[in-house]
């Protein structure tokens, strides 16, 4: 590993405070007194905390329901993306491509169209407002995170021991059972956080889906966008970022962060 | 008689392993069909609804019509006069990415090369930070930077206080600020501008520019470099002449990507960019669920930035084939 040019770290470093500095000021903004967002803060205080997480229904109901919806779609879509990446592994045939190319469509395409199109579809099936359309609208946009990281998963998992396997007779459903379930386990954690962040933060295709029957964090920050913003919603942003940085974490923690993100892992 | 028993033993055998099978069978077709209806039922509604009827004071109901469409292109009363005010929210909505794509192209690409260039562990740690970032909510992203450029606590105050303001207006270019757009009578003003919305989305991608020329980037055969540099070419030479052309394709398929996800950009938009100069996701939020609502408009709107980002991705993976074609 060679060593960077003293350029290339002012660079990189320069690159870092760009990339934190709204973050910085957002969060910094959440200790103000006032009902203003100034920065420096002025007359510093926890007391938005105490509101965002206790004391303001407006803001807990929206964090549950932020949670509910996050952790339920990303469950739902490791569970519909397990099949998908199985058979593109197993079998490699037109068909499971193309069911993963079309369960990539929603992510790739512009989500305003998405939300449009999901919101005429649950406003048909009577879905339109509850939650549980919001968990299953999500589920769908974003699949195709677990199944991307799930395939990388799959390519891991060692020839040598499926080999093994069959030659004593082990069935496909042991083997999936003894082998590549836990090879993947990583990887499929991965997915769930990846889709559990982005589902936590993703404002516009709820926007359609809720249609104001309900609302998360993402929601109601929107909604208060006209009357300015308030110290009290720095403090969701932090709640947020907090959220990320400790899925990524964990991510890295258990599984190869770089390796994830589609790096040579020949070289060290 | 022994033949008889095994027969009897391998029929029980088979019935409910053929049970199973056929169990197995349906539900993968169960999953299939759930998998269309929720990824593509979706976007094919639009498109039916796009050429419904709007009722007048009403809803709207099933139909046949271009109408939509017409308005799109030519304005709601053609043939008598021309209006091509929608065709304007579609150059708006081309216009911001094809600026704010590749400058986050082009800065991210450097801060990536160095990126690979770390330890194994190093490259961990950014990419927890790059990560979180990238997932942190367009909301947020836009409440961060409206702090930054409002007029009392961000950028124009702190050029105020450091005399630069003063020192803009003495030699001229105050008034060059305010031919950009960049100025009030009185002071900088960045709210609402191109820069600013430019600015945001060029934030919003970069995490995404960086993630996206990762894998390129550190699979770069390190050996050609080394040769090179051996030889006796500069840095700059290097990156020219051996970095740049095999990054090439990834490079660009990165653009071209950064742009389809910056053409559905509705918060950064509606919040820095001049009403005048909004885009066509926020005309199709108001046509959908804002003042206007006339559904089958919005849906035709919808069809229009649909097309325009399936092109571009058609567009970059035809690039990517191409480039291993060639490999």
């Amino acid at each position: 590993m060679t060593r960077l040019h003293w350029s290339a770290m002012i660079f990189m470093g320069l690159a870092a405070i760009v990339l934190a500095m709204p973050i910085v000021v957002v969060s910094a903004a959440a200790l103000n007194g006032g009902r203003t967002m100034l920065f420096p803060p002025e007359d510093p205080t926890l007391a938005r905390f105490v509101e965002f997480f206790v004391s303001e229904p407006v803001w807990r109901t929206a964090l549950y329901n932020s949670t509910v919806i996050a952790l339920g779609s990303a469950a739902i879509a490791v569970l519909a993306a397990w099949p998908m990446a199985y058979w593109i592994w197993k079998r490699s045939d037109t068909g499971s491509k193309a069911l993963a190319g079309l369960a990539a469509m929603p992510f790739a395409l512009p989500p305003i169209v998405f939300g449009v199109g999901l919101g005429f579809m649950w406003a048909f099936t009577g879905g339109l407002g509850t939650i549980w359309a919001a968990i299953l609208s999500h589920a769908a946009l974003f699949v195709a995170l677990p199944l991307v990281t799930i395939s990388i998963g799959l390519q891991s998992v060692d020839r040598a021991h499926l080999d093994a396997a069959a030659t004593m007779g082990a069935t496909e459903g042991v083997t999936f059972r003894t082998i590549v379930l836990p090879q993947t386990l990583p990887y499929t954690a991965s997915g769930f956080f990846f889709a559990m962040v982005l589902s936590f933060n993703e404002f516009i295709v709820m926007f359609f889906v809720s249609s104001s029957a309900f609302s998360t964090v993402t929601l109601q920050i929107f909604n208060s966008l006209r009357n300015g913003f308030t110290p009290t919603m720095a403090v969701a942003a932090i709640t947020f970022i907090t959220v990320s940085v400790v899925a990524f974490s964990l991510v890295a923690r258990f599984g190869d962060l770089p390796r994830l993100m589609g790096a040579d892992q020949t070289r060290d | 008689m022994s033949s008889q028993s095994i027969d009897i033993g391998l029929s029980k055998a088979t019935e409910p392993a053929s049970l199973a099978l056929i169990l197995g069978k349906a539900a993968r077709v169960v999953f299939r069909v759930l998998v269309v209806c929720f990824c593509l039922t979706p976007f094919l509604l639009v498109i039916a609804i796009s050429l419904g009827e709007k009722i007048e004071g009403a809803a709207w109901v099933w139909g046949f019509e271009f109408t939509h469409y017409e308005r799109f292109f030519v304005g709601a009363d053609w043939p008598n006069s021309y209006s091509g005010i929608y065709l304007q929210k579609l150059w708006y909505s081309l216009y911001y990415a094809l600026i704010a794509a590749p400058i986050a192209v082009v800065t991210a690409f450097p801060f990536t090369y160095f990126l690979t260039r770390l330890t194994r562990r190093a490259q961990t740690v950014w990419l927890i930070f790059l990560l979180s970032s990238l997932s942190l909510s367009e909301v947020f992203i836009a409440m961060g930077w409206d702090v930054l450029l409002s007029n009392r606590s961000g950028l124009p105050m702190v050029l105020r206080e450091l005399g630069i303001t003063d020192w803009m207006k003495a030699t001229g270019w105050f008034d060059v600020a305010r031919d950009w757009g960049l100025a009030s009578p009185r002071d900088l003003k960045f709210k609402t501008s191109l820069f600013a919305t430019v600015l945001t989305m060029s934030y919003l991608v970069w995490p995404y520019a960086v993630i996206l020329l990762y894998p390129a980037l550190s699979r770069l055969d390190t050996s050609t470099v080394e040769a090179a540099r051996t030889m006796g070419a500069g840095p700059w030479a290097v990156m020219r002449t051996v970095i740049l052309p095999t990054v090439r394709i990834p490079l660009i398929g990165t653009t071209l990507l950064l742009f389809v996800f910056l053409l559905g950009v509705y918060v950064s938009v509606t919040v820095f960019a001049d009403p005048s100069q909004h885009t066509l996701a926020v005309s199709i939020y108001g046509s959908v669920r804002g003042s206007t609502l006339n559904a089958p408009f919005g849906a035709a709107q919808s069809v229009i930035l649909l097309i325009t980002a399936g092109l571009f991705l058609v567009l970059s993976q035809i690039l990517v084939s191409y480039a291993e074609k060639r490999r």
